[in-house]
């Protein structure tokens, strides 16, 4: 097996503030380990507030006080040249973003300047990587765009002149004019109606096929997952709960708190009316003991109250960090 | 761009419009005051000796034409416009018979020249400083210029211009404190006059200034320290945009469109701001000249520099509307 694209390494991440003397802390990425590989697209799901955002600005070196990383390491693989986030110079990352590793924003409606016509994004973002002349510059991104099915007239816009749709377009165009290695998209459909969700998610498909780049996704949206997603990974309250090949968690999820995401979905024919989960997502301020599913779990056992459990491979590409799916973890 | 020809000729039929509706208040107050000022005249000219009656009749008669009070209220009415779209206010009647507009246009220049420079300079400074200080939050140097402007914030200004008299006039007297140049130099185009100009205009510069820069300090900081947050400005981070480029283009150009808005305020308070700056600095401004006009009851010349504030503040707000789609394409859109 090749190298992967990413390997995130016993990662933990939290916010620390101190206000007259008062500290807290939020322990918004807790011990998180997996790997995407190449030319794959690995999904991240979770409720609200489960970290995903926190992990994935983790990912992409954009944190900012008070998110503090204690440990771990994330480490990408740009063909061949390993890059570790967190050991590699101001510089180095300064060189990487967007000519190997670019994003598409949560709320990345709002992610172009107002005041700069579209062109002038282009030209910030991506000309010190394109470089050449102004005139073979503006033929890349033309070209790129066409591929992408939008009209070259789109540069000379300002975005308030664009609908929602066509700006989450622009900036996916945006992120991937430079053919990046590795895509970080967080909740890119997240305020999109269901037809342009379509739109806007076959392009991502195909940006990422013609590149052949690997990206993660993270929404909160299993459907989307389930039409995207090679490799899913399920977090809860700061940690990777579960793990495995898109289909197989959706037809045998292993975890309770996954089997009461899948069963949560409607099905066609299905005229059961669905249960809520008792209680709410636990404060990552101050986290449960134990496995933090535990206080909401209908199967938990006495071990799992005073003891976390490790992120265990049960089958081929499954893992799992359950007591009651994986005996053979328990202390 | 298309919609720009229609915006400019509404906006220009509105500064019209605003400019009638002010110069007509002006006028209906006039004429509305008790004092008459052609009684006024005569009760002074006659108060040392006695005077014929038919030599008084035959001066309230001339000084009604010079005055334009002749006939009805709608004769007066077209008189008034008749004169004052070429600019011709009568003559002062303090300083008889030199014509108003004449008063004004040789005090005009030094207001419009004193408060344009402190408030383009307070409105840059103010705005440099406070996008820097919100964008850098952990700068020293840019922390204390913030302690420093809320200080001086709440001072008035005329308290600061008498501070500024004292240290620089007589505890350290190096810069001269009165007066819009030294008396009797020759006037010209010259590096001497200039420097000389520059030299006097130092003191009142200063104190409107440092009067003025606190407010713009705190609002842009707090403006920038807003934008910043944007998803434009942490995705052109992420995207490795050069930090020039992010604080000039996405940070500052974003928060200053409603500091324009701002400028054009202060911009209006022009003829009303310096009155109490210029009266302390002896600078023979407009404000010199309407205290003076207010004390001996000089009602042409006040009348006079009411119009002209009225049209000044109107063209100001237009120019500045007319700037304003220019640097916020979303106002264009309307």
């Amino acid at each position: 097996m090749t190298a992967p694209a990413l390997s995130v390494t016993g990662l933990r991440a939290y916010y620390r503030t101190s206000h007259f003397g008062v500290e807290r802390e939020v322990k918004a990425v807790d011990d998180i380990d997996f790997q995407v590989g190449v030319n794959e697209i690995y999904g991240i799901a979770g409720e609200s507030s489960c970290g995903k955002s926190t992990l994935i600005k983790t990912i992409a070196a954009a944190i900012r006080p008070p998110l503090k990383v204690l440990a771990g390491s994330v480490v990408f693989n740009f063909g061949g040249r390993a890059v570790d986030v967190y050991r590699a110079g101001e510089r180095e990352i300064d060189g990487i973003r967007w000519r190997h590793l670019s994003y598409i924003m949560q709320g990345s409606m709002n992610v172009l300047n107002p005041v700069r016509r579209v062109r002038n994004s282009f030209v910030d973002f991506a000309f010190r990587h394109i470089g050449r002349s102004t005139a073979e510059f503006t033929r890349v991104v033309v070209d790129h765009l066409k591929r992408l099915h939008l009209e070259p007239e789109v540069l000379d816009a300002y975005p308030h002149q664009l609908s929602g749709g066509m700006r989450q377009r622009v900036a996916i165009a945006l992120a991937t004019v430079c053919r990046p290695e590795f895509i970080i998209a967080d909740e890119p459909t997240t305020a999109l109606d269901v037809i342009v969700q379509k739109g806007v998610l076959a392009m991502i498909r195909d940006v990422q096929r013609e590149i052949g780049s690997s990206l993660i996704f993270v929404t909160h949206d299993l459907a989307v997952h389930a039409n995207l997603c090679h490799r899913l990974g399920i977090m809860y309250a700061g940690r990777l709960v579960e793990e495995g090949p898109t289909s197989e968690v959706f037809r045998q999820p292993l975890h309770p708190y996954t089997q009461h995401l899948v069963s949560s979905l409607p099905r066609i024919g299905d005229a059961e009316p669905k249960k809520g989960l008792e209680g709410a997502p636990p404060s990552l301020a101050d986290p449960p003991s134990g496995c933090r599913f535990h206080p909401r779990c209908p199967v938990a056992m006495d071990v799992c109250r005073g003891n976390v459990p490790p992120m265990v491979t049960v089958a081929p590409g499954r893992r799992v960090a359950c007591f009651v799916a994986a005996p053979e973890s328990r202390p | 761009m298309r919609g720009y020809p229609a915006y400019l000729i509404g906006r220009l039929g509105q500064f019209l419009l605003v400019v009638f509706i002010g110069i007509n208040i002006a006028f209906v107050v006039t004429h509305a005051t008790p004092i008459d000022p052609v009684e006024q005249t005569i009760a002074a000219a006659t108060q040392f000796g006695a005077t014929s009656p038919e030599a008084i009749a035959m001066m309230r008669q001339s000084l009604k034409e010079l005055y334009g009070l002749e006939g009805s209220l709608w004769e007066q009415y077209a008189t008034f416009w008749r004169r004052v779209s070429v600019g011709d206010f009568g003559p002062s009647l303090s300083a008889f018979p030199a014509p108003v507009s004449t008063l004004i246009l040789r005090a005009l220049p030094w207001t419009v020249g004193l408060l344009t420079v402190s408030t383009l300079l307070t409105w840059v400074i103010g705005n440099l400083l406070g996008g820097l200080a919100g964008y850098y939050l952990r700068s020293r140097t840019l922390r204390f210029a913030g302690i420093l402007a809320m200080a001086l914030h709440p001072i008035p200004y005329y308290i600061i211009a008498f501070v500024l008299l004292i240290v620089f006039g007589y505890l350290w007297p190096v810069l001269p404190i009165t007066g819009g140049h030294t008396m009797n130099m020759q006037r010209g185009f010259n590096l001497a006059f200039i420097g000389n100009l520059a030299i006097h205009s130092i003191l009142p510069i200063t104190s409107l200034v440092l009067a003025g820069l606190g407010g713009w300090f705190m609002g842009m900081r707090a403006l920038v320290s807003n934008v910043v947050t944007e998803d434009y400005v942490v995705y052109a981070e992420l995207g490795g945009v050069r930090p020039q480029r992010i604080l000039g283009s996405y940070v500052m150009r974003n928060a200053l469109v409603p500091q324009v808005t701002g400028l054009a305020m202060s911009l209006g308070a022009i003829f009303t701001g310096a009155i109490i700056t210029e009266q302390v600095f002896g600078y023979p401004g407009i404000g010199t000249l309407l205290v003076s006009a207010v004390h001996v009851g000089d009602y042409s010349l006040v009348l006079g520099i009411a119009t002209v504030s009225i049209v000044a503040v109107s063209f100001a707000v237009l120019l500045i509307d007319l700037l304003y789609p220019l640097l916020d394409p979303r106002v264009k859109a309307r």
